[in-house]
């Protein structure tokens, strides 16, 4: 019996190869995905634990945090005083001051901005290699005084820089030239971040402002001496006012800000692997149950010579598990490559990986084993058990209606109480205000609408295709007939074959609806809200030198510029409880270029000398009327109490805004003098041209190239753009779900033209031409993709419908269907069934007429 | 295009050989057979296993490739057409029965019978198409799917479908095989009525002498050559002739250079 399970398993090359390739590759996504994560996760590990000090020392704050540097104002520092004084302590061999700061920007000697791609920071630090510093000078020299720096290997490469070339740095405090002197080079993994070096002089006075200052204070413990030892020693001499943390905490809390935005690349990552496995799932059950039913009559024959049922059962299984374990073994190879070429991708992002160093850990390998051979097993058993229980003669005589199988009631009831289910948990999320529950709700809506409607999915054929390929018949003639009637055959398998498409296709309609819903909120907000006609902003929303409000100022034709700065504080009830938020300053002018509801008092009110500007929703919690005092603890430490000169209406206000005290920049500086712009709001000057102001601020900022300066449609376009980006990643994830759909199209059909050899031979014996018989598969493929494609914008349709639901509960009012996406995926599915049909099509011509009449 | 000159042959082949592979190892299935066919007439062809009677009937119908000499269907001959000819050939001059799966499980038993025209943008001639239904019997059954049919009334359908286009030609291959004798003299008996009534040509290859005894005329192949006609057979006649390639040892000649 196993003898013939070999000699079969070999027999059906062909068939077996589609079948593989879809366990190849649902097990490459799931291993690739794994290993690639795994990989980024245990670099950066090995980074942060390799580069921090053993321990380091840095300035506490209630209210900012370390490298906060979207915030303006002071950042917090170490005085260099304090290095004698923990060198003193026992058990310190070595203390280093490190200037740290992220946030500042390289440009060439034509202000073109030198820096990451996607977002990775510039940093700025002090040149002073400790033993453990992740890069090393390969050429050139260390900075020396004002005016020369040092740079990353990988910048400079990328850049074309070479050593002397005179470059610029701009920090927030301000810019100044200099000349590229040396290169480091990382010798661990690069992050993606530009490295700036200076001397520490420099780097002190140009980044913090202020000479004879750190970021942190870095130590190294004597041999025997353990991290938690010196902390323990060191941070009663220093005192409340600095946190003490080991190489350990360092490396964890790096990790764990890393590690929040890695979990979110891996949970995606892994979501779109279980729409790969689910898919390929669909894709392995389905193939097994064509291949099984075609061998109906082998396998009665076998039960005919004496095979009993369990043999029948278990030849398939086994022959099942091999496929399975040689898929999952391919599949695994196919993934360290599927997870080289990712790290291949992100380096071209900036973020260096060393291939050499990728994890491959056993979860993996397990994942990898289990998804290829339990679901190929799994997939094969279910038919093979139908097989089994048709009689030997049964399946010796008949082999040629496959399918008919059980009623389909069972699965009508099921299917149809699961998508009630289903329905009943969407409306809940677009309904439910707590955002929480309603996440849980749209969760499982989408997971059981997709199993409801893929359990009826058979059932939906009939009415789906009759609808979609009526015209068939009228256009095609009977080549028409015979397509749609084909796809109708067998619901199952044709339902089966288009699930696959479905998913990813609902996916792609759903994230498509929520993602121009959100740039058409962004847009009417945008319409309702900003009042400018121009904008000045650096890109990522840092602050910026004051020189630049001040150039905006001086340029001809700018009628009023209103500058923002945001830093970070807190709102103190009466109570003393904390209320962590932005504090906003402005300067006056602030209703003229954003509109704001208020409630009570005006915003010049709110925003003159010593008083303040808070949210309703605030005032509402906290009793607070106009000429309330309100306390308010800012970055640098200090507390001030304003008066409350107007309440703003929270949830109708321009997002950000929200519930963050607004108050004068004159105020503001008071408390925290370093505090920067971030924003400058510009209307033109009475009869001057808005385009021309533009080109002029454009012109006159060209020595500050973090900012730029945009137009309301600039700004429409720069989120537009950044939501785009996000789909097209997503899309280009799904497109792989969509190939192993086209594949299993491929499949089916390919089983089909092998399944219906006799009479495709009897068409052609009666005249039916090669053209004709290539048209006829074609679209029988266009036709089920298109079901797929209904049925899954459809369930997008419904999922986006109901997360665009939950999201106007957070601002996002905005419902826009993409037409044009849904007409593209449309149109797309249809070329898919095409592209699918080209090889069985192409077979299905070339067979020999006789040898198909007399096909067994 | 079915009314026929009943003196012109339907079908006819000059010197027709077919050989399998090649070399030492080629078998020649037909051996430069030379043949008319009478239009109007129900001609069948016989012959023990292997003896190229299937070979015959697949070249004279433009489904195989002679390899020597040449086939006339009407006054089309056939070894220089490509598969387009050929299948429009097929399509329109040429009506099939098979010995079983003659029929589009997916189609009506209507929706069957039309199809060669279908395919072709023919409009059916809707007295014609009645009067086959009628002939067959078959007007209860337009409507159902070849499964909700038995076996003789499938076979009717094939009939009919290859009566459908009034084709110059209907080729039948062992139509009876496998049918019960009732439905199987029931077919024979609908082919035989198309010549006689309807004016068709009819080829039948058949190993089953009363299947043979519905004929105008027996051709007897062995060895891939004609070797025997017998005209107005019967039954009992055919027998008789079988018998006597049994009687020689049924030995072939050509098909054991293995």
């Amino acid at each position: 019996m196993l003898k013939a399970t070999f000699r079969s398993f070999l027999a059906h090359k062909g068939r077996l190869a589609l079948s593989m390739l879809a366990v190849l590759l649902s097990v490459a996504f799931v291993a690739g995905t794994l290993m690639f994560t795994d990989t980024i996760g245990s670099t950066f590990d090995e980074l942060f634990r390799s580069t921090s000090p053993d321990v380091s020392v840095t300035a506490h704050n209630d209210v900012a945090g370390r490298n906060d540097q979207n915030f303006s104002g002071t950042v917090p520092t170490v005085p260099e005083s304090l290095i004698p004084t923990v060198r003193q302590v026992p058990g310190v061999a070595s203390v280093v001051g490190r200037v740290q700061l992220a946030g500042i920007v390289l440009t060439d000697a034509n202000n073109k901005s030198i820096g990451a791609i996607g977002g990775a920071p510039t940093i700025g630090i002090n040149w002073d290699l400790r033993p453990n510093s992740p890069v090393d000078l390969t050429s050139g020299s260390a900075p020396h005084g004002d005016g020369q720096v040092v740079v990353d290997a990988d910048t400079v490469h990328k850049h074309h820089l070479v050593l002397g070339q005179q470059l610029h740095v701009i920090a927030a405090t301000g810019g100044f030239p200099v000349t590229l002197t040396g290169i480091a080079t990382f010798n661990t993994t690069n992050p993606g971040a530009t490295l700036v070096f200076l001397d520490t002089p420099t780097a002190q006075t140009r980044l913090l402002g202020h000479a004879g200052v750190f970021t942190s204070i870095d130590l190294t413990a004597d041999k025997g001496v353990t991290h938690e030892q010196l902390r323990d020693r060191v941070a009663p001499v220093v005192g409340s006012a600095y946190d003490v943390k080991t190489a350990e905490q360092t490396a964890k809390d790096a990790a764990q800000t890393l590690g929040a935005f890695l979990s979110v690349i891996k949970d995606a990552l892994l979501g779109f692997a279980g729409i790969a496995v689910l898919v390929g799932v669909s894709l392995i059950l389905n193939t097994f149950s064509m291949l099984v039913a075609q061998r109906t009559r082998e396998l009665g024959l076998m039960r005919a010579l004496g095979a009993s049922r369990e043999q029948v059962n278990r030849s398939v299984l086994v022959e099942a598990a091999l496929l399975g374990l040689v898929g999952s073994t391919l599949g695994l190879l196919l993934g360290v490559a599927l997870a080289l070429g990712l790290i291949k991708l992100i380096a071209a992002g900036g973020m260096v990986l060393k291939g050499s160093q990728l994890a491959v850990h056993w979860p993996t390998i397990v994942a990898a084993y289990a998804v290829g051979i339990i679901v190929t097993t799994v997939s094969a058993y279910l038919p093979a058990r139908r097989a089994s229980r048709i009689s030997p003669m049964a399946a010796l005589r008949e082999a040629d209606t496959p399918g008919r199988g059980a009623p389909l009631r069972v699965r009508a009831v099921v299917g149809l109480v699961v998508l009630a289910v289903a329905t009943g948990a969407l409306v809940g999320a677009a309904t439910d205000k707590n955002l929480g529950q309603a996440g849980l709700l749209l969760g499982a809506g989408v997971l059981l609408s997709l199993v409801g409607l893929i359990v009826v999915g058979p059932l939906l054929a009939r009415p789906v295709i009759r609808a979609i390929g009526g015209w068939f018949p009228r256009v095609f003639g009977p080549v028409g007939t015979l397509s749609q009637r084909n796809a109708l055959r067998n619901p199952r398998r044709t339902s089966a074959t288009a699930s696959a498409l479905m998913i990813g296709l609902a996916l792609v309609a759903s994230l498509s609806i929520v993602g121009s819903s959100l740039a058409a909120s962004f847009d009417a907000q945008i319409d309702k809200t900003i009042g400018a006609d121009l904008i000045v902003q650096n890109s990522t929303g840092l602050p910026f030198p004051n020189e630049v409000g001040d150039t905006v100022e001086a340029t001809p034709g700018v009628g009023l510029a209103v500058r923002g700065q945001g830093t970070r504080g807190a709102l103190v009830a009466a109570d003393g409880t904390q209320q962590k938020t932005v504090v906003v300053g402005t300067s006056p002018g602030l209703e003229k270029v954003v509109r704001i509801e208020m409630r009570a008092g005006t915003v010049a009110a709110g925003t003159a000398p010593g008083h303040v500007m808070i949210g309703s929703n605030y005032a509402d919690a906290h009793g607070l009327h106009l000429g309330s005092p309100v306390n308010i603890l800012f970055q640098s430490g200090q507390t001030g109490t304003l008066t409350v000169g107007g309440i703003d209406v929270t949830d109708t206000n321009p997002g950000g805004l929200g519930d963050e005290p607004v108050l004068a920049t004159s105020t503001l500086r008071q408390y925290v003098p370093g505090a920067l712009d971030d924003i400058v709001f510009v209307n033109v000057a009475p009869g001057a041209d808005k385009a021309q102001v533009k080109s002029a601020l454009t012109t006159a900022l060209a020595k500050d190239p973090q900012v730029q300066v945009r137009d309301q449609t600039d700004y429409k376009k720069l989120i537009r753009g950044q939501i785009d980006l996000l789909l097209n990643l997503v899309y280009g994830l799904l497109a792989l779900a969509i190939i192993i759909a086209i594949l299993g199209v491929v499949n089916t059909l390919a089983l089909s033209v092998i399944e219906r050899t006799r009479e495709i031979g009897l068409l052609r014996a009666i005249g039916l031409g090669r053209a004709q018989l290539r048209r006829m598969v074609r679209l029988e493929a266009v036709v089920i993709s298109l079901f797929g494609a209904v049925l899954g914008l459809g369930l997008g349709l419904g999922w986006g419908l109901t997360a665009q639901r939950l999201l106007a509960a957070k601002g996002l009012q905005a419902l826009a269907i993409p037409w044009a996406t849904i007409i593209a995926v449309v149109v797309g599915a249809a070329v898919v069934g095409l592209l699918a049909a080209l090889g069985p099509a192409l077979r299905a011509s070339r067979l020999d007429v006789l040898d198909a009449i007399a096909h067994e | 295009m079915a009314a026929q000159d009943r003196s012109a042959p339907a079908a006819r082949a000059v010197g027709l050989s077919k050989a399998y592979g090649s070399g030492d190892t080629a078998v020649l299935a037909l051996d430069r057979v030379d043949v008319e066919i009478d239009a109007g007439r129900f001609t069948a062809i016989m012959g023990p296993s292997g003896s190229g009677k299937s070979t015959l009937m697949h070249c004279l119908a433009g489904l195989d490739k002679p390899t020597g000499g040449e086939v006339w269907v009407g006054d089309t001959e056939l070894s220089r057409l490509g598969d387009k000819q050929l299948t429009r050939l097929r399509r329109d001059r040429i009506g099939f029965v098979f010995q079983a799966f003659n029929l589009l499980p997916t189609l009506t038993a209507e929706e069957n019978i039309t199809l060669p025209g279908d395919i072709a943008g023919r409009k059916a001639d809707a007295g014609w198409l009645a009067q086959v239904v009628e002939t067959l019997g078959l007007q209860d059954r337009l409507r159902h799917r070849p499964h909700e049919l038995s076996g003789g009334q499938q076979q009717r359908v094939a009939v009919a479908r290859a009566l459908a286009a009034r084709p110059q030609l209907i080729f039948a291959d062992e139509p009876t095989g496998n049918l019960d004798s009732r439905s199987g003299a029931e077919v024979l008996g609908f082919l035989r009525r198309s010549v006689d009534e309807l004016g068709q040509t009819v080829v039948m290859v058949t190993h089953d002498p009363n299947a043979a005894s519905f004929a105008d005329l027996v051709l007897f192949l062995a060895d891939g050559r004609i070797v025997d006609r017998l005209m107005g057979p019967t039954a009992d006649t055919v027998l008789e002739r079988m018998r006597r390639f049994d009687s020689r040892g049924a030995k072939p000649t050509t098909a054991t250079t293995d």
